[in-house]
């Protein structure tokens, strides 16, 4: 557990208070990690993936010996001095090659994890096409309905989906859309376990098709992994519960007794309390009154 | 006038924009994912390495229609020569990174105030000075209230020592204030460790003070 030190000055205050739980949090960090033996192929990954994900990753150059699966303290370590809660941890041996470990941390400690292993990968130098901005917010497309039914899968897409984010946003430029990610589960192997996953990045031309919504044609650009899935880590359930909880703050308020017409007029209820009938206020008789003391009352002489 | 052969000739001279599913595909616009659990052609995937991106490619550009289309159904806001598309909000589960904040209990002076019903009114970095004729921060660096060390005459007040230095009474007058200030935040803390623990502050100060003797 490392130390918080006392910030000295206004500046390193205020540099800790953005790193302290928040209703609405800052973008997630990713720090790329290499393990103790590298293979081209997964450093070339690694090397994709952390420009598809900047500004908000960091790239370790250098080799650490770091096994997450069977030792979580070195990630939980890196990602409490890094703040950041995603992280990718690529290394090459005999047993597992081509090793890609995508996983997240809440409160700086493991989530989930996912082991890949990358069977091919052909990396953005390789494939000639236009560069895409740094920082877009990319489309994701997941295909097959494997990624709703196989735990493991959904446990990738949705470690996909946080990993390639990018900001939050209530607006996106319509221009702005020029990345493309899909994800695509391959046909199960003869022995039924989960074939591979294909990973394709590619960004996008709008041409004019004669109405509103623009014809999208698509170029092949960046990453293209074909990955099989290895190990898993699915997160512990209470830790899982807690992650997902939504701040009172960002709740939506329900607005009670107010309706909407299908003509759009607009209806609201009151709810009055129960009446007391023998209290009703009607209109004053004097004949109905009574009298306080008791005095005959006058009786009308009818002649 | 009958235009629908027009129209019929001027959309076939562009490509088609419509994506046929038999599943309809699920749209989380916030994140601006798609998930597609329709059937996939599992030949073409086994298939050779170009039959079988071509494939992905033909798929994904299917799905990026989809969204695109969905997107420019979305309402619009214009901004800089830029449209924007409103996105609703997020529908998929996606863990938090940090735990949820938790409750600060209220200092003293927040109590005191939320008894009297004292708003805070937010106070505007610049002040103008009417002496210099400019605007000057309200405090901090070249600040107005910072004047104190300038003033080349401060007059002796009636009931003082001739011989004591004003300027220095000033010097420690501002000193005796910011340390009651730090004293104060430095209690403000300590009663907040203290009712986070479940204690009440005078009684952990008293525990203490028996400690110390």
């Amino acid at each position: 557990m490392l130390l918080q030190p006392k910030p000295k000055n206004a500046r390193s205050k205020r540099f800790l208070t953005n790193r302290d739980p928040k209703v609405v949090e800052n973008q997630k960090t990713a720090i790329f990690i290499r393990g103790s033996s590298t293979s081209q192929v997964i450093l070339d990954t690694l090397k994709d993936l952390y420009s598809l994900r900047k500004p908000n990753a960091i790239n370790f150059t250098k080799k650490n010996e770091i096994h997450p699966f069977d030792d979580e303290t070195g990630v939980e370590f890196f990602s409490r001095k890094n703040d950041s809660s995603l992280f990718a941890v690529g290394m090459h041996s005999k047993k597992r090659p081509h090793n890609l470990i995508l996983g997240r941390t809440f409160n700086y400690q493991v989530l989930d994890m996912i082991e890949l292993g990358v069977e091919s990968c052909i990396p953005m130098h390789q494939i000639k096409s236009q560069a895409c901005a740094v920082g877009m917010k990319p489309l994701m497309i997941f295909n097959g309905e494997a990624f709703s039914q196989d735990e493991n899968l959904m446990l990738l897409k949705n470690i996909l989906l946080d990993f390639f984010r990018g900001e939050s946003a209530d607006m996106v430029s319509l221009k702005g859309l020029e990345l493309v990610i899909t994800v695509t589960a391959g046909p199960r192997k003869s022995n039924g376990e989960p074939g591979l996953v294909f990973l394709r990045t590619y960004t996008t031309s709008f041409k004019k098709s004669g109405v509103r919504q623009p014809r999208v044609e698509l170029e092949e650009m960046g990453p293209s992994l074909d990955l099989s899935i290895r190990r898993t880590r699915h997160p512990v359930e209470d830790m899982w519960k807690q992650a997902i909880k939504v701040p009172k703050e960002l709740k939506e308020t329900k607005v009670k007794n107010i309706s909407r017409d299908g003509l759009g007029d607009k209806y609201g209820r009151i709810h009055l309390g129960k009446q007391d009938i023998t209290k009703i206020q009607t209109r004053k008789v004097k004949a109905l009154k009574k009298k306080l003391d008791n005095r005959p009352s006058k009786q009308m002489e009818l002649d | 006038m009958d235009v629908s052969g027009i129209l019929e000739e001027h959309k076939s001279r562009f490509k088609s924009v419509q994506v046929d599913r038999l599943i309809p595909v699920e749209h989380d616009l916030g994140l601006l994912a798609s998930y597609d659990i329709n059937m996939l052609d599992e030949g073409k995937l086994s298939a050779s390495k170009k039959k079988r991106d071509a494939y992905l490619l033909e798929l994904s550009r299917e799905g990026a229609q989809m969204l695109v289309n969905e997107l420019f159904n979305q309402p619009t806001s214009v901004d800089d020569d830029s449209v924007y598309a409103v996105l609703p909000k997020i529908t998929t589960t996606l863990p938090r990174e940090k735990p949820l904040p938790k409750e600060k209990p209220m200092t003293r002076w927040e109590k005191f105030a939320k008894i009297k019903g004292i708003e805070n009114r937010k106070k505007s970095r610049m002040v103008f000075d009417e002496n210099a004729g400019e605007w000057r921060p309200r405090y901090g660096f070249k600040g107005v209230n910072n004047d104190d060390q300038k003033p080349w005459l401060i007059e002796v007040p009636g009931n003082a020592d001739p011989y004591e230095d004003q300027y220095q009474v000033r010097r420690d007058e501002k000193k005796e204030r910011v340390d009651k200030n730090k004293r104060r935040q430095a209690r403000n803390m300590e009663e907040r460790a203290a009712t986070e623990r479940g204690l009440n502050p005078r009684e952990m100060r008293k525990r203490e003070l028996q400690r110390a003797l």
